[in-house]
C-alpha cells in the first residue's frame, strides 16, 4: 500500500481534470499519432509516449519534446478508441515536469505556460503583450519583426487590447482556480 | 446443542467448500457448526465438494440413516447443481422438492474479500433456507408434451442449416424469412475465406434443398408478430406480407421483371451498388423463385396506371394479383430457433473516414457486391464512376469495432475478410498497390494464419496502425486527386499519408436494429450491444434462458460462416433431442386459485402473460389452467384478495425465509 506509486500511476493521478480511461488502457493503435497535426515536430509520437509511460521509462518520457509540442487540438482525445484523454496526458506530463523542474532552462514551453496561468489568475483573461515575450525572442530577427508588425496592426484594429482587461467577479474566479489548479495559489 | 423437538422436521444442512471457491472467504466449518445449533436441524456437515459422488452419497446416507425429512445445501447457484442434489434426495426416497439450495458462492464468497462479513452472510442465507425448507411440500413434476414442429426465424446460413438438419431428421420446420428470398448475407458474398470457394456455389444447393424439402414450410417475405405459449407448445403469429404475386400460379419465368419499366436502387441485396426493378427477385438463384412487388415504389400503386407486369404475365390464370393482402398465419410449434443475423455498422457515424462524402470510400458489403461476378459491375473492381480501375487500394480494419466510441467488441471476422479483399484485388488488378491498415491481425482458425502468410507473400503492404482519417485535401502534388489515408505506422513510429484511389472500410458486425424488441417478443435476454444472450457462454451457447427458445449464428455475436453453421446445427440437435423425447418434465411451480375465496374480480385474467387463467361465468371465479401456467407469479402478486398461491413459493415459505435471513435483527430477538 505504502509503496511509491509508479510513474504511470503518478501521471494517471495528475490527470485529474481529464475524463476517460487511465493510460494503461492503451491498445497502441496509433490513432492519436495518426491524427496529430504536430507529430512531425515531436521526437516521439504520442502513442510511443504513452507506451513509454506504461513502461515506467520516466527519464526517457521527460526527455522528449512531445508533450511540449502538443498543440492541444484534442483530435487524439476525441478519436481515441480506448477513450484516453491523450491531450490530458500531455498536460499531466507538463505539470509533472514543471513541478519537478526537470525541463531544460531554455525551453519556451514551461515559461510560456506559467506566464499564461499567472496572467489568467491575475485578470481572468490572457494578454498577449505579456505572453509574447516568453517565446518571441526565440524567433529569428525576420520572424520577430513580422510578429511585432502583425501585433501592432491587430492592436490598431482593436483585435488585441492596448491595456490588460479584467473579467467581472474576478474574486470568485480566483477561488475557483485555487480549487482546481494548485499553481493558481501563487502571489 | 439445543434440544430437538421430535415432532418437527429433521433438517440436514450441508455446507460446501467448493474447493477453495467458497472456503477461502467463508469460514465453512464455522457456518456448519453454527447451522447445527439452529432449530429443526438434525445434522450439519461441511464437505470439500458436495456435488461429488461422495458428497451426494453423504446426503443419501444421512436421509436413510438419520431419517432426515428436509435437506439444505449451501453451495453454488441452483443453476449449477440444484438438479444434482434433488436427484440425490430422490434416490434416497425423499421428494426432491423437500430440498432447498443456498447460494453462498455467487451471492457471497465471489463478491467480497471480507471473511467476517461473508461468514455472517452465509449464516443468514443458510438460516433463511432452513426456515423455508420446513414449510416445503412434496410436489410432482409435470409432464409436458413437445410439439414436433419447429419454427426457425431467419433464412441466413445459420437458419438454413438448422432447418435442414431438423427436416432431414424427419421433423417439420417452418422457416420464416423477412426478405423475399432466403440466403441472408452469405448470398451477397463473392468468395469465402480462407479457401476462397465461391459463396453462392456452396450456399445455393442448400437453398434449393430448403425450397424443395417436404418437411420445410418456407415462409419468405414474412415476419413473426406474436409469440404465445411455452416450451413444447408455442403458438406463433406470422404476418405473410402481400407479394402481389400468386405463388400457386407463378412459374417464376421472370417476364414480369423484364417488362417492368421502373428501376429502384437496391439498398438491401446490392447494398446500394446496383438497381433492381420494382417487381423483383433479389438475385437469380433466389429461393423461392416468385418475385415481389415493391408496393412503395410501384407506379400502379402510386398512380393507378401501368400494370405492365400483369399484361405480360404468361400464366393462366394471371399470377399478378394487385388485390393480395397480408395474411396472418397461426403456427403451433414446440421449439423456436432464432437466427436473425446481423447488421453492418453504419460507417457514416465515423465522419473522419469520409464514407458518404468521399465517393471512392466503400464499405465491405459494397465491395463484396462489386467483386461478385453476378453483381452490378460483373465482378470488375472499379471506382464509383464505374469505369476507372484503381491503381492503389487501402483497406481499413476496425471501423466501429474495438472502439469505445462505437462498439467495444472485436467483430472477429473483419481481419479475415479484409485479407480476402486484398487477395481479390491482387487477383483482378495484379499491378495495384494494396495497403492494409490494421491494429492487430486476428486470424485464429483453421487455415486462417496461413491465409495471412499468403497475403504477405502476395506483396500487400501491411501498416500496423488504426487509420486516423481519410481525406481528399492534398498537401503535396502527389496527393492531388487521390484519397489520402493518414495513419501512424506504429512499427516505425511515424505518421504516414498514403495516397490511394480507393478505400475499403471493414465495418463492425452489429446486432440487428430492433433486436431488443425481438428479444422481448420471444421473452428472452439481449445484452448491452443488442446480441441475444445464451444460457451459458461456454457450456450452453445455443440455448437461452427461456426454455424452448434457441439462438444460432450472428444474432448471438459476431461470427463467420463456419461458426454460424456449427451453431445452426447445434441448435437443431438440441431441438431434435427434445422432440425425440416427446415429453419433458417441467418444474411443478404453478399457481392455483382458492375457488372458495376468489372474489371474481378478474384482475388476474388479463395480467397472465400465458393466458392461463379462465373465468367461470357460472360461479364467477377464476381458475388457473395448470397445463398453461408457467409459474411466473404475476397473478400471485396481483390478486387483491391474496388467494392465489404459487406452489413452492407460498407466502409461508417466502416469509419464513425472509425472517430466517434476518434472524439476528428480528424484533423478538432484540426484545429477548
Amino acid at each position: 500500500m505504502a509503496d511509491k506509486p509508479t510513474f504511470s500511476q503518478e501521471i494517471s493521478n495528475l490527470m485529474y481534470a481529464a475524463h476517460g480511461s487511465p493510460v494503461n488502457n492503451c491498445i497502441q493503435c496509433g490513432t492519436c499519432s495518426g491524427s496529430c497535426p504536430a507529430v512531425e515536430f515531436m521526437d516521439q509520437t504520442p502513442r510511443r509516449l504513452i507506451g513509454m509511460i506504461n513502461a515506467d521509462l520516466k527519464d526517457d518520457v521527460l526527455d522528449t519534446n512531445t508533450y511540449w509540442v502538443c498543440a492541444s487540438c484534442y483530435h487524439c482525445s476525441v478519436r481515441c478508441p480506448a477513450n484516453i484523454d491523450i491531450a490530458g496526458v500531455m498536460y499531466a506530463v507538463k505539470r509533472y515536469s514543471i513541478w519537478n523542474k526537470t525541463y531544460a532552462d531554455d525551453l519556451v514551453g514551461p515559461v510560456f505556460s506559467e506566464t499564461f496561468m499567472k496572467t489568467i489568475a491575475r485578470s481572468g483573461r490572457s494578454y498577449e503583450p505579456i505572453l509574447a515575450p516568453t517565446y518571441i525572442f526565440g524567433f529569428g530577427a525576420k520572424e520577430f519583426f513580422q510578429e511585432v508588425q502583425g501585433a501592432t496592426k491587430m492592436m490598431l484594429k482593436g483585435r488585441i487590447p492596448v491595456l490588460p482587461t479584467k473579467i467581472k467577479r474576478l474574486k470568485k474566479f480566483r477561488n475557483m482556480m485555487k480549487r482546481i489548479v494548485p499553481v493558481g495559489e501563487e502571489e | 446443542m439445543t434440544e430437538k423437538n421430535n415432532n418437527q422436521e429433521k433438517v440436514g444442512v450441508y455446507v460446501c467448500h467448493c474447493g477453495t471457491n467458497i472456503s477461502k472467504v467463508v469460514d465453512v466449518e464455522e457456518v456448519a457448526k453454527w447451522a447445527g445449533e439452529q432449530p429443526n436441524v438434525e445434522v450439519s456437515r461441511d464437505y470439500k465438494f458436495m456435488c461429488s459422488s461422495l458428497g451426494q452419497e453423504l446426503i443419501e446416507q444421512d436421509i436413510k440413516e438419520k431419517g432426515l425429512t428436509r435437506i439444505v445445501c449451501a453451495s453454488c447457484s441452483p443453476h449449477m447443481h440444484e438438479k444434482t442434489f434433488r436427484n440425490a434426495c430422490e434416490r434416497a426416497g425423499l421428494n426432491p422438492f423437500l430440498f432447498e439450495m443456498t447460494n453462498i458462492r455467487e451471492h457471497d464468497s465471489w463478491i467480497t474479500d471480507d471473511k467476517h462479513a461473508a461468514t455472517e452472510k452465509a449464516k443468514s442465507l443458510v438460516r433463511g433456507s432452513i426456515d423455508r425448507v420446513v414449510h416445503h411440500e412434496p410436489l410432482d413434476e409435470i409432464p409436458v408434451e413437445i410439439n414436433p414442429n419447429t419454427l426457425v426465424v431467419g433464412g441466413g446460413i445459420a437458419g438454413i442449416t438448422s432447418a435442414l438438419e431438423l427436416a432431414d431428421a424427419g421433423y417439420h420446420v417452418y422457416l420464416v424469412e423477412r426478405e423475399p428470398s432466403i440466403g441472408g448475407h452469405m448470398a451477397q458474398l463473392d468468395k469465402t475465406f480462407p479457401t476462397l470457394d465461391c459463396s453462392a456455389c456452396i450456399l445455393t444447393p442448400k437453398m434449393v434443398d430448403v425450397g424443395q424439402h417436404d418437411n420445410i414450410t418456407l415462409l419468405t417475405w414474412s415476419e413473426v408478430e406474436k409469440v404465445d405459449g411455452y416450451l413444447g407448445n408455442f403458438t406463433v403469429t406470422v404476418r405473410k406480407k402481400a407479394r402481389f404475386v400468386n405463388e400457386e400460379h407463378c412459374t417464376g419465368c421472370g417476364i414480369c421483371i423484364e417488362k417492368c419499366p421502373f428501376k429502384e436502387v437496391d439498398e438491401v441485396f446490392e447494398a446500394g451498388m446496383g438497381e433492381r426493378k420494382v417487381i423483383y427477385r433479389p438475385f437469380p438463384q433466389a429461393v423461392p423463385k416468385y418475385p415481389v412487388i415493391d408496393k412503395e415504389n410501384c407506379v400502379y400503386f402510386k398512380t393507378g396506371k401501368c400494370k405492365a407486369c400483369e399484361k405480360f404475365c404468361p400464366t393462366e390464370p394471371n399470377s399478378i394479383d394487385f388485390e393480395q393482402e397480408d395474411e396472418m398465419l397461426m403456427l403451433d410449434v414446440g421449439n423456436i430457433i432464432l437466427a436473425t443475423g446481423y447488421d453492418l455498422f453504419d460507417a457514416k457515424k465515423i465522419p473522419q473516414y469520409g464514407y458518404g462524402k468521399l465517393d471512392n470510400v466503400f464499405t465491405s458489403l459494397e465491395f463484396e457486391r462489386m467483386v461478385n461476378a453476378s453483381g452490378p459491375t460483373d465482378g470488375k473492381i472499379v471506382l464509383r464512376d464505374k469505369e476507372s480501375k484503381p491503381k492503389s487500394v487501402a483497406i481499413v480494419h476496425c471501423v466501429g469495432s474495438r472502439d469505445e466510441n462505437y462498439n467495444k467488441y472485436c467483430s472477429k471476422v473483419c481481419c479475415m475478410y479484409s485479407l480476402k479483399f486484398a487477395h481479390l484485388v491482387h487477383e483482378r488488378i495484379p499491378d495495384a498497390e494494396i495497403y492494409d491498415c490494421y491494429i492487430d491481425m486476428r486470424t485464429p482458425g483453421k487455415g486462417y494464419e496461413e491465409f495471412y502468410n499468403r497475403l504477405l507473400e502476395e506483396g500487400t503492404h501491411f501498416i500496423r496502425g488504426k487509420v486516423a482519417e481519410i481525406t481528399d485535401a492534398a498537401r503535396i502534388p502527389e496527393e492531388e486527386g487521390k484519397l489520402i489515408v493518414q495513419v501512424e505506422d506504429t512499427l516505425i513510429g511515424r505518421q504516414r499519408r498514403v495516397p490511394v484511389d480507393m478505400v475499403i472500410l471493414s465495418p463492425a458486425m452489429e446486432a440487428r436494429a430492433g433486436s431488443k424488441e425481438v428479444s422481448q417478443l420471444f421473452k428472452m435476454g439481449c445484452d448491452f450491444d443488442g446480441f441475444f444472450v445464451e444460457r451459458h457462454p461456454k457450456l450452453d451457447p445455443v440455448a437461452t434462458m427461456t426454455d424452448g427458445i434457441y439462438i444460432a449464428g450472428a444474432c448471438q455475436g459476431p461470427k463467420d460462416v463456419p461458426e454460424s453453421v456449427v451453431q445452426g446445427a447445434a441448435a437443431a440437435a438440441r431441438v431434435a433431442g427434445l422432440i425425440s423425447r416427446g415429453t419433458v418434465m417441467m418444474e411443478p411451480v404453478r399457481a392455483s386459485i382458492d375457488q372458495d375465496a376468489c372474489s371474481g374480480c378478474k384482475i388476474c385474467n388479463n395480467m397472465c402473460p400465458y393466458n392461463a387463467i379462465t373465468f367461470h361465468e357460472d360461479n364467477e371465479v377464476s381458475e388457473v389452467i395448470t397445463a398453461l401456467c408457467q409459474g411466473c407469479g404475476t397473478c400471485v402478486a396481483a390478486c387483491p384478495s391474496g388467494v392465489i398461491t404459487g406452489a413452492h413459493f407460498t407466502n409461508e415459505q417466502l416469509f419464513s425465509q425472509i425472517e430466517g435471513i434476518l434472524w439476528d435483527v428480528r424484533p423478538e430477538k432484540t426484545i429477548a
